[in-house]
């Protein structure tokens, strides 16, 4: 009994104790010593790419190597602030941290900069620091020309990432949500596949389509925030606006307007059915780390803006596309579950590697939506966490692809078989990913849908029951992937493939870890935003 | 001391997977992985033999916060009663033994490590499902188990039926884990936790239901025994299981036997206090009509593997039975009972197979390398007519899928060559088809039968009457197809010359868990479970006897209990004498201390509840019966050969054909099922190409010509040479970005700069 007691008291204080270790760690960095650099950080990290890109724009075209270790090492560096935010983020504070501004920045408008991070931002960047050296890693060898432009575009690419998430003025949200689409139009159409230029333009139009709804809907809500003099682009003071009684922008039907703007805007990104299409084509005809950096990051992108402007911002827009449409019932869970079915039908009928994944993408975004539709702290967790794990696990997904890609240079699924006694290795991390994405207990897919599943079960019975069809047919299309390329017999063309090298283990072991670790310890994510999502859910509560 | 041993028991094959995968990953190897795997399971067994006296009545859950959700939260943990800790024993002992034998059975083969990291993986998720105290947790188990199932069964996965075979199983079960999931969500929406234990757990809330819930009550539990029939192998979800087999044999004993496939017992059995009539009911029935088609189908297969496959469908159906109709304990008995006798039956298999292995030399290490010669029994088996294929086409279609060496038309007199294999083998035939007293199979099958009778004579319930009746004639079917396995393969004359010869008795390693087995296979864990003390079924608040339908009352729990208690009293002689007669050897054997011994003594005078009622002398009489007769059939058919197999083939042609063909499931979910679903997949593909992004891409084309045309207009009409330069750069969006390769990106680099900067700055002024 003693010693069990013991063993107790130890395993109950260990964990808690390292939680306490670093809520301490944060409360130095409170310091007024440290202010000035707890300031400059997220700053710093925003902006050390875009220092990155001008170097890299003042280094010799032929000196390749000295590019690639340059932009390495630029990639780094965020990667290290990101998990410096990570540890040092305050988790039991609600609000904004490492806020920054508002400093005045085009005074005619009374646009500011202004950044800060609650528990949402910090683990997208994380997530978008992360993939940074992982991208440009994969690129390592596999672009041939113009590298330097290729390097310079992707720094230029991260920047916008990281200013996205960490933006509080909505016009310099919009800015970065536009810096991420050129270098990704140029990323695509130059170093891109045989069909480059149909599917930059699709994604540029596509986008662009999205983008200039928000912007009319973000003046919009610009024009109606105050008096002229008074009027402001700043996100917490709009959010605070939207839901004060009689406040034009808590206006029922304005909301409705607006945030239609803002959701198509967002569902191009994310996407939603019927916006999807430019995903598979851009996908297919992507550079692998390009496609990597598009499912990892710029899909949450659509999603992030969906938490912190519609549902933030708007909910009682939210509550109407929720609840206000009578027999078409919550039309956002609606859109949730057929993208679930939808996507993993789509998926199940590609015989191209990379638009399987594609697809598969499509599938797993619906379990965001179906999360957040549901608007409790089960649903949102789980649409958060999804979101973050899938950013991991089709970051995965698609380096798996391109590995194999770069040794048999094609894709097409029956064309492999047998791969499993050729490339153990290969295979081993290969299965490991199909099973986190189909939703294995244990790996991290599992722990996001099942919690969205259980909070959007909570009021929408049937919609979640059908939904899990999307689960069946999700393992079916991976498993059936898996025979075809790796069981059997060996097909002879690939009898001397050479396996895996250590560079590609490389780009996926960390990716690995973070899926089994986020599957055994969720909680070491969930934590981070949870009082970020009671925030929202207090807005959402308030204002209904 | 019960949370230290439980996490050794967990952490050590953990460690023993993880070890294997962190060498793999460094491409390095570690020599002897088949004996970390082997230690780190030993080292489980004797945890849970220690553990087996820190069981107390009514224990607590020992638990963790996983997942915290403001007011919700998801807690982790384990929960040690009499039932965890003999199915700790269980599993640990079976894997351990099963681990011993792959030494000699898996010797030569080209991924023998894999082979013992993966039984290391399986071994940890089966214990962590049956220590879990939360439906979450064991969910989390159960999908492991299912993970590591995939891997094992494709093992050989060159081999495409195994191939075939790894996904079928993983996508059979998957869609009975689905229904189990929704039953978690009601139960979650329901009671805001997953916990099962203690006094915010899910027992304890349901206990307070009222009537009108109980049809809520009773789809959740159909919903959470979904699970169940895919994980067990219950029909319609049974398919999986035989194409199972492909797998190597000792994955086939340890997981498709003993282990995994009882996990979904294991499960109905835990959710016992929230079953309701109903939901008892459709398991009852389930299980049994599972139990009778499976046994059927069993007599006309020749594949030795496959004989044994369907043999453990009916089996854990019988479980399943047993539980449906309120014999919890009876249930769970058989399932121990079973996991040891069929364990020793699959590893007595695979000892025949390795014999016939010689013959293909030193391998890749598989038994299917015989696939070529699986034309052979075209020759031999046929000829032999042991109640052949009534059509010639069928024999070959089907022949053709039997590898040689499991072929049983293949085998014949092989007790003289094996002798360890045989004996041993043979105590297992006898155990499972209920030859009395000596036997475990004997009792807890009798305790089912008995249960179910119980059940039907108190409740005048025509349902269990007709149960009682499936579950008899299932258990002669049993008797008779099981001594048909053991005539065909060891009595007789050589049917193969050729591989006859070759066929030699298996290595030591090989024949001592055998040995092990079949001693397991003779009454010691009677003891464990017709204890009272040791074992106590817990109580059905929801369920109750028909006439009292509809009204909730707490006298009825009392009562039922004091009906307990004092059935106990009286005992039939040669109950108390056996249960006596062992309750000295295993409880030294399990280490018990003398004073739990002795209070065991005391409780064995009024052990096993049902052992008195006259429903369980009517059903011991007929079961001996009916095994009798079993046995008594094959020998004619089999052994003595007056009766002729195939002549009652031919006279029974149409159910002939309906056992032979599987009850045609194979062919509706493959021919409507599954084509279905592709279809469907390809209609939405094609949807998705041809109408959603036809209409993007007509819209786009549609907007380009608009805007060509008007800029055409406007190009002829109003402006010449400067405006055509503005129509070209809108058109470099679209179609000119081949100019950018050339290596002008530069520049278009820094036009982006350029315009940021100049947007920044003309904000700035404004």
């Amino acid at each position: 009994m003693r010693a069990e007691l013991l063993y107790r008291i130890q395993i109950q204080q260990i964990l808690p104790g390292i939680v306490t270790h670093f809520q301490c760690v944060g409360q130095y960095r409170q310091n007024p010593a440290r202010k000035v650099y707890k300031k400059m950080l997220l700053s710093l990290m925003i902006f050390v790419p875009l220092l990155g890109m001008i170097a890299v724009l003042l280094l010799p075209r032929e000196s390749e190597e000295l590019i690639k270790r340059v932009t390495l090492a630029f990639t780094l560096i965020p990667l290290v602030l990101a998990v410096v935010l990570f540890i040092s983020y305050d988790r039991s504070a609600a609000g904004t941290q490492y806020v920054q501004g508002p400093v005045p920045w085009i005074e005619a408008f009374n646009i500011q900069y202004h950044i800060g991070i609650d528990g949402l931002s910090v683990t997208l960047l994380l997530l978008t620091a992360l993939l940074g050296p992982i991208c440009v890693i994969a690129s390592w060898r596999n672009i041939e020309k113009g590298i330097k432009a290729y390097m310079a575009l992707f720094l230029l690419l991260e920047t916008g990432m990281l200013g996205f998430f960490a933006a509080l003025d909505l016009f310099l949200f919009y800015v970065f949500f536009e810096l991420t689409l050129l270098p990704m139009y140029f990323l695509i159409g130059v170093w891109g596949g045989p069909r480059r230029e149909y599917a930059a333009i699709k994604f540029f139009l596509y986008t662009l389509f999205g983008s200039v709804l928000m912007l009319v809907a973000m003046i919009a809500v610009y024009l109606n925030s105050g008096t002229p003099d008074a009027r402001t682009f700043d996100i917490p003071t709009l959010v605070a606006l939207a839901s004060t009684e009689g406040h034009a922008l808590a206006n029922l039907d304005f909301q409705i307007w607006v945030f239609l703007g803002f959701f198509i805007g967002f569902a191009v990104k994310v996407p939603i059915f019927p916006f999807h299409t430019w995903l598979p084509d851009a996908h297919v005809e992507a550079p692998t780390a390009i496609s990597v950096i598009l499912a990892g990051v710029l899909l949450k992108m659509g999603t992030y803006g969906l938490v912190r402007i519609n549902m933030a911002m708007f909910p009682q827009g939210l509550d109407f596309f929720c609840n206000g449409l009578g027999t078409w019932g919550n039309s956002l869970a609606l859109l949730g579950f057929i993208n679930i079915v939808y996507g993993s039908f789509c998926a199940l009928a590609q015989t191209d590697f990379k638009k399987l994944v594609a697809y598969s993408s499509i599938g797993h975004m619906g379990f965001v939506i179906l999360g957040l539709s549901a608007r409790n702290s089960a649903g949102i967790t789980g649409a958060i966490l999804q979101m973050f794990n899938h950013g991991v696990i089709s970051a995965m997904l698609f380096l798996l692809v391109g590995v194999i890609y770069d040794r048999a240079h094609h894709r097409e699924i029956n064309g492999f078989g047998g791969l499993g006694s050729r490339m153990p290795i290969y295979t081993g991390i290969t299965t490991l990913a199909f099973m986190a994405s189909l939703g294995l207990p244990g790996l991290s897919g599992f722990v996001g849908e099942a919690l969205s599943l259980l909070g959007a079960y909570d009021k929408f019975k049937m919609l979640t029951v059908l939904s899990t069809i999307g689960i069946v047919v999700g393992a079916a299309y991976f498993l059936w992937t898996l025979q075809r390329v790796f069981l059997g017999t060996l097909n002879p063309k690939y009898e001397s493939l050479p396996e895996i090298n250590g560079r590609e283990i490389l780009t996926l072991v960390p990716l690995g870890i973070l899926t089994i670790v986020l599957g055994v310890w969720p909680s070491f994510a969930i934590d981070m935003f949870s009082e970020s999502v009671s925030n929202l859910l207090d807005t959402l509560q308030v204002s209904l | 001391m019960v949370i230290p041993l439980i996490s050794l028991i967990l952490l050590c094959p953990l460690a023993a997977f993880a070890i294997f995968g962190l060498l793999s990953l460094a491409k390095l190897r570690f020599p002897r992985q088949d004996y970390l795997s082997t230690a780190a399971m030993l080292i489980g067994l004797v945890c849970s033999l220690l553990l087996l006296q820190e069981v107390v009545p009514e224990p607590a859950p020992h638990t963790v916060e996983w997942i915290s959700l403001g007011s919700v939260t998801f807690s982790m943990g384990f929960y040690l009663d009499s039932v965890t800790a003999i199915m700790l024993i269980v599993v640990t002992l079976v894997s351990s033994l099963v681990h011993i034998f792959s030494i000699g059975y898996m010797h030569g083969d080209a991924r023998y490590p894999r082979f013992f990291a993966f039984l290391s993986l399986f071994s940890f998720s089966m214990l962590f499902l049956v220590v879990s105290d939360n439906l979450l947790g064991i969910y989390i188990g159960w999908e492991l188990v299912g993970l590591c199932s995939y891997l094992l069964i494709g093992f050989w996965f060159e081999k495409d039926s195994a191939a075939n075979a790894c996904k079928k199983a993983f996508l059979t079960t998957r869609v009975g884990d689905i229904g189990m999931f929704i039953g978690m969500m009601m139960l979650f929406t329901k009671f805001r936790t997953l916990s099962l234990y203690g006094e915010g757990g899910i027992f304890a809330l349901a206990a307070s239901l009222t009537t009108g819930d109980m049809v809520w009550l009773s789809i959740a539990g159909v919903l959470i025994f979904c699970g169940a029939i895919g994980k067990s192998a219950q029909v319609p979800l049974h398919t999986w299981l035989p194409d199972a087999m492909e797998g190597p044999t000792p994955v086939s004993a340890l997981i498709h036997a003993a282990t995994m496939v009882a996990a979904g017992v294991y499960l109905t059995a835990r959710m016992f206090p929230i079953l309701t009539e109903t939901s008892s009911l459709v398991i009852a029935y389930v299980g049994g009509i599972t139990a009778l088609i499976a046994a059927t189908i069993a007599i006309v297969r020749f594949d030795i593997k496959r004989v044994l496959a369907y043999s453990t469908i009916s089996q854990l159906g019988y479980m399943m039975l047993g539980i449906g109709a309120g014999s919890y304990v009876a249930g769970l008995f058989h399932l121990t009972t079973h996991a040891f006798f069929k364990a020793l039956l699959f590893l007595g298999s695979g000892s025949v197979i390795h014999a016939f292995h010689a013959m293909h030399a030193h391998h890749s290490g598989d038994e299917h390398a015989s696939h070529d010669s699986g034309h052979e029994h075209g020759d031999h088996g046929v000829a032999d007519g042991v109640a052949g294929a009534p059509q010639s086409g069928e024999t070959t279609l089907s022949g053709s899928d039997i590898p040689a060496d499991q072929d049983m038309r293949n085998m014949g007199g092989l007790r003289r060559k094996m002798p360890i294999t045989f004996a041993t083998m043979l105590i297992a035939t006898l155990s499972i088809s209920g030859v009395p007293f000596i036997f475990s199979g004997f009792w807890s099958k009798d305790a089912i039968l008995g249960g179910v009778l119980e059940r039907a004579m108190e409740w005048g319930s025509v349902h269990h009457y007709i149960l009682f009746g499936i579950a008899l004639f299932a258990a002669g079917i049993t008797a008779f197809y099981m001594f048909r396995l053991i005539f065909m393969t060891f009595f007789g004359e050589p049917r193969n010359q050729e591989m006859h010869d070759m066929a030699h008795e298996s290595p030591k390693v090989m024949t001592v868990p055998l040995i092990v087995l079949a001693l397991l296979s003779f009454p010691v864990v009677n003891i464990l479970w017709f204890n009272d003390a040791y074992v106590t079924p817990p109580a059905q608040p929801h369920l109750h006897a028909p006439q009292h339908a509809g009204i909730i009352d707490d006298s009825i729990v009392t009562e039922t209990q004091q009906r307990e208690k004092v059935a106990g009293a009286p005992q039939s002689g040669e109950t108390t004498l056996f249960a006596f007669g062992f309750s000295k050897a295993p409880t030294s054997f399990f280490g018990i201390s003398e004073a739990v011994a002795a209070e065991e003594g005391e409780h064995d005078t009024h052990a096993e509840e049902g052992h008195h009622s006259p429903a369980h002398k009517i059903a011991m009489v007929l079961s001996i019966c009916v095994a009798g007769l079993g046995i008594l059939f094959s020998w004619l058919f089999y052994h003595k050969r007056t009766l002729s197999a195939e002549s009652v083939a031919t006279s029974f042609r149409p159910l002939y054909n309906l056992f032979w063909h599987k009850y045609y499931f194979d062919e509706f979910y493959n021919g409507v099922l599954v084509a279905l679903t592709v279809w469907k997949a390809r209609l939405f593909a094609q949807f998705d190409g041809s109408v959603v992004d036809g209409i993007v891409n007509g819209v786009g084309r549609l907007t380009r010509d608009i805007l060509a045309a008007f800029i055409g207009f406007f190009d002829n009409r109003v402006v010449d040479g400067t405006v055509n330069r503005v129509a070209q750069v809108t058109w470099a969006v679209g179609g000119r970005i081949r100019r950018i390769q050339t290596g002008a990106i530069q520049t278009y680099l820094f036009v982006v700069l350029a315009g940021i900067v100049l947007l920044i700055l003309i904000f700035r002024a404004l």
